[in-house]
């Protein structure tokens, strides 16, 4: 642990007197007045401590910061008020699902907000995919103190959800073959000390055989054989599926804006819907947690941004490998996050990415060209034959990292009835099943003091997601056809996703009817054509399910207009 | 399992020439069309100019799709629309195709195919066009396919990146429906589309082109509120600097077809890295035998005649396929030219009477094609100038020019200073 005064000497070193640190009700606060952003993030790394529990506190004013408030919807109606849920879940990404749906194993009644369009559409939906195996994570930290138990849950989670995931594996390649006995202590290690155990050496030659298009001069890897792939937005659709099946409620479009704390208590919660007033607030804000921890008078910690860009390649490129390739940096690295890697998704692309910028805009995700370039400078080394002219898209999604870097999983630590669930970035599209189940116990624990909490007899773990035709057999899809003509429909001809696929989504319990919405769920307008011939028909289809004019069909969001009506 | 001469894969200009060639050549033909209609991108091609090579008169897309789908329910022909190809396998000799339909999953066996699956847009990420992802970007056929089909108006003002031909016809088309084109930006020094079309769809409307500038990013979080424009230098990279904004709601795309031919490489044939379509010989088949592509798989064509013009050739070779064997010799193209189709020629074929479509790389003036055989100058046609948007079209006969199996067969362009 840092001291105190080691820290303002560090500071005052740094940034000659303009900022200081001081320790306050258990956190570090470090305020005063800085030019950049990259000084903010400097100066608060300076007074923190890595997987600590004492959360630095970020209150210096940043001259480059422009102001800007979160992005609301322009929905402003009363279903929710007086609402009186026992859990208010804020937040509709993969922890924020996955906890509602573990909580809908017991008799309560869950309501899950999030103030965007459609659920996982900030973090969850604009990252990797990677089941992470834990190879880089220290002992000591909540990232792996879940890791192992999470990364071991997912085969029975995505089946019971039924959504794809494949134990495909990861490669760290190394190409100086004299680390080879360094890294071979250090697997031992992590094997011995750390607990992950599948990790083991594999030889250049026996790397070539598995992954012939891997660069030449790689020597040896570590080959990480637990680490996965699945669907991000596909599995976090899934979970509040599956919650909504078991009773809960979710409603989109709906943002926090304030709270009335009294005597260490949240009274209620105001939102564009109207004010609800729950037994048990879950923060599960992503990029925002700190905002609803403020809120609920209970900031102990503070968010710090981290932007990064992703590229799909088409899946032509898709066969160019397998598994998942990482890099691992040996020089003692400032950043944080891992140098981004090569993933074979689940729908058979490639996805290369992403890199680490530090940036204050917790919802820019305006995708750059530098970071494409980046990225692809460095993950050519890895695979010589990965071009950009393969790229059918790109995104970008940003973290919600602590100055500890670490995940936040406890009680609120001066209001009593918020569990925060934040800090979480990668590997915490992996650790969330695992989570849920811990803050299902806190929450559970923490009702039954005010209230008797049964179990829910209905409960049923398992979700049946909408048929994929384009992988089932011929006879399978030739029976699925009879029972319903519009599965022989090919409407997206990239991804071969027919009619009847797209009125499942549209009729799925969290129905979203929008362009988005479709995509994600099913798939059209992910190929190579982006759309190009298919949204108009897309746009067709949701119009004359709802009986709506074409033009009241968004892409996204209430103003994401596609078209102005009648010519 | 039902049994065909020929199937041809897209119901388009190209397909509809295929269907009808077919089965005038007495060949048992299946016509398979993924839409509920026949006709492909002419459908929503309402603009005038179609026709007036092949008929003399000016017709619009679906007029003229309309002849030759009248022409196609007079002969034998089995149409299926609605039907979707998800499998090809060679098979006894031929190819199994697997249909989804309405019906269910078929597969039927066909001796020969003939690949019309058109072509695609490039899309904005294609381009490397960055920024948010805001509803309001559209390529023009996706913009071309809200007007003229939905009959909805996609944009109120707007900038339209690439002078390419659908992007020029929906500069037009949308300032007709009363939205504003603030106008047409060109990455390249020189338009990508028909003059005619320049003409026709720009200049009498006033609708400014800016050359050399492109559209390097995107704003607006729902829809799209403006775009950055740059210069661009030589080699089309945008010049730092040169940013300006532009307020609009919708940003349309004309930068490029891409010919379809995902299926033809599941099959193994093999595709020119100039053209993106297969490469083939003056019977239009491809590398792989009794695979045959026409129209804007094959190359992308400025003019629907020559669509479907290659239809006809290859929908006529592959009923008229038995197995023969071939004798490939290669079609050469100097550095001046874009490309040449056919690439190829089959010594084995009669090829008395071959059409060969090439584009010029550049612009060119008063210049000088000829083709060689072996150092010897067998053709030459003299060209005031030669323009890439412009496709160009020769019938020669190859069979008079004493080509033997290793002969240097050479396309190529003098450009002249005397001339």
């Amino acid at each position: 642990m840092k001291r105190i005064e080691h820290i303002n000497r560090n500071l005052q070193k740094r940034f000659g007197g303009a900022v200081r640190c001081e320790e306050r009700d258990g956190c570090r606060i470090v305020s005063g007045t800085l030019d950049t952003w990259q000084q903010v993030v400097a100066a608060c790394d300076l007074a923190a401590d890595k997987y600590s529990k004492t959360h630095v506190v970020n209150d210096i004013v940043c001259r480059e910061v422009k102001p800007a408030s979160p992005r609301l919807p322009s929905l402003r109606d009363t279903a929710l008020e007086g609402d009186a849920p026992d859990v208010l879940v804020i937040g509709g990404g993969i922890s924020g699902v996955s906890i509602a749906r573990e909580l809908t194993k017991w008799k309560l009644d869950v309501l899950l907000v999030d103030k965007e369009a459609d659920l996982a559409l900030q973090a969850s939906g604009r990252n990797d995919g990677e089941v992470h195996p834990g190879i880089d994570l220290g002992k000591g930290s909540l990232k792996h103190y879940y890791i192992r138990r999470a990364n071991a849950m997912y085969g029975r989670i995505c089946e019971e959800l039924d959504v794809p995931f494949k134990r495909v594996g990861q490669y760290v390649c190394f190409d100086k073959g004299y680390l080879k006995p360094l890294v071979g202590l250090y697997c031992l290690w992590r094997k011995y000390h750390d607990g992950i155990e599948d990790t083991k050496l594999i030889s250049g030659e026996e790397l070539k055989m598995r992954e012939p298009n891997f660069s030449e001069r790689f020597r040896f890897a570590i080959s990480n054989p637990s680490s996965g792939c699945v669907c991000p937005y596909g599995l976090t659709i899934a979970y509040a599926e599956n919650a909504v099946q078991n009773g809960a409620r979710v409603s989109l479009n709906t943002a926090v804006t304030a709270m009335q704390v009294e005597n260490g208590k949240i009274v209620s919660v105001s939102t564009n819907r109207g004010t609800i007033y729950p037994k048990l607030v879950i923060n599960a804000a992503g990029v925002f947690a700190d905002d609803v921890a403020a809120m609920a008078d209970d900031r102990f910690f503070s968010i710090h941004p981290r932007r990064g860009t992703n590229s799909i390649l088409d899946t032509k490129a898709g066969v160019l490998m397998h598994s998942i390739a990482s890099i691992k940096e040996l020089s003692a690295s400032k950043t944080h996050s891992k140098g981004g890697g090569i993933l074979h998704t689940v729908h058979d692309n490639l996805l290369v990415g992403p890199d680490a910028v530090e940036t204050w805009e917790k919802e820019n995700t305006a995708t750059r060209k530098e970071s494409i370039e980046t990225v692809f400078d460095k993950q050519t080394k890895t695979m010589p034959k990965l071009t950009q002219r393969d790229i059918i898209t790109y995104f970008t999604g940003v973290r919600a990292p602590t100055f500890e870097e670490d995940f936040i999983i406890e009680p609120g630590r001066r209001t009593e009835n918020i569990i925060h669930c934040a800090g979480i970035q990668s590997p915490g599209l992996t650790t969330a099943p695992a989570v849920a189940l811990d803050i299902e116990q806190m929450a559970v624990a923490f009702l039954r003091k005010q209230m008797p909490v049964e179990k829910n007899e209905k409960y049923d773990p398992h979700r049946k997601g909408i048929p994929v035709l384009r992988d089932m057999s011929d006879e399978e899809r030739a029976e699925l056809i009879r029972q319903n003509p519009d599965y022989g429909v090919i409407v997206c001809r990239c991804e071969e996703i027919s009619k009847g696929e797209i009125l499942d989504a549209l009729r799925s319990p969290i129905c979203v009817p929008t362009v988005d919405g479709v995509k994600k769920r099913v798939r059209p307008g992910m190929g190579r054509c982006q759309g190009g011939f298919c949204s108009p028909l897309v746009t067709k289809i949701i119009a004359d399910e709802f009986g709506i004019p074409i033009s009241e069909v968004r892409k996204s969001s209430a103003e994401s207009v596609i078209t102005y009506g009648k010519i | 399992m039902q049994n065909y001469d020929v199937t041809i894969i897209g119901g388009g200009p190209a397909g509809l020439a295929a269907a009808i060639s077919a089965c005038q050549n007495g060949a048992k033909t299946l016509l398979i069309e993924r839409e509920a209609r026949l006709g492909g991108i002419l459908k929503q091609c309402i603009h005038d100019g179609f026709g007036l090579v092949r008929f003399g008169e000016k017709l619009s897309g679906p007029e003229y799709a309309e002849r030759f789908m009248d022409e196609v329910e007079k002969t034998d022909c089995e149409i299926r629309v609605l039907t979707f190809v998800t499998r090809i396998k060679r098979m006894n000799g031929g190819f199994a195709v697997t249909l989804v339909s309405r019906d269910g999953v078929q597969t039927v066996q066909s001796r020969t195919l003939v690949l019309a699956t058109g072509c695609r847009e490039r899309t904005a990420k294609q381009v490397a066009i960055h920024g948010t992802r805001p509803a309001g970007v559209f390529t023009a056929g996706t913009a071309q396919h809200f007007t003229n089909l939905l009959g909805e108006l996609p944009a109120k003002k707007c900038v339209i990146l690439g002078s390419g031909d659908i992007g020029l016809i929906m500069a037009r088309r949308l300032t007709l429906e009363g939205a504003e084109v603030i106008g047409v930006y060109e990455a390249k020094s020189t338009p990508s589309g028909l003059t005619r079309n320049i003409h026709q769809c720009l200049h009498d409307y006033q609708i400014p082109l800016y050359l050399s500038h492109t559209v390097t990013r995107v704003f607006g979080q729902d829809r799209l509120e403006k775009v950055e424009i740059s210069r661009v230098d030589e080699s089309m990279t945008p010049i730092p600097g040169t940013e300006q904004i532009i307020d609009c709601d919708a940003l349309i795309l004309s930068v490029g077809l891409i010919p379809e031919n995902e299926l033809a490489e599941t099959l193994g044939v093999s595709l020119s890295a100039a053209t993106k379509g297969p490469i083939c010989d003056g019977q239009l088949m491809s590398s792989q035998e009794g695979i045959f592509s026409c129209g804007n798989a094959l190359h992308v064509n400025d003019l629907v005649d020559y669509v479907s013009e290659s239809g006809e050739l290859a929908g006529k070779n592959a009923a008229l396929y038995r197995g023969q064997s071939r004798d490939w010799v290669d079609i050469h193209t100097g550095k001046e030219l874009l490309y040449c189709v056919p690439q190829k020629l089959n010594l084995q074929a009669d090829n008395s009477e071959i059409v060969l479509y090439f584009r010029s790389r550049d612009v060119l003036n008063d210049c000088r094609l000829t083709l060689t055989v072996d150092g010897k100058e067998v053709f030459a046609k003299k060209y005031r100038f030669l323009r890439p948007p412009e496709m160009e079209r020769l019938t020669l006969d190859f069979s008079s020019y004493g080509i033997r199996k290793n002969s240097d067969i050479r396309l190529e362009i003098e450009v002249k200073d005397d001339d």
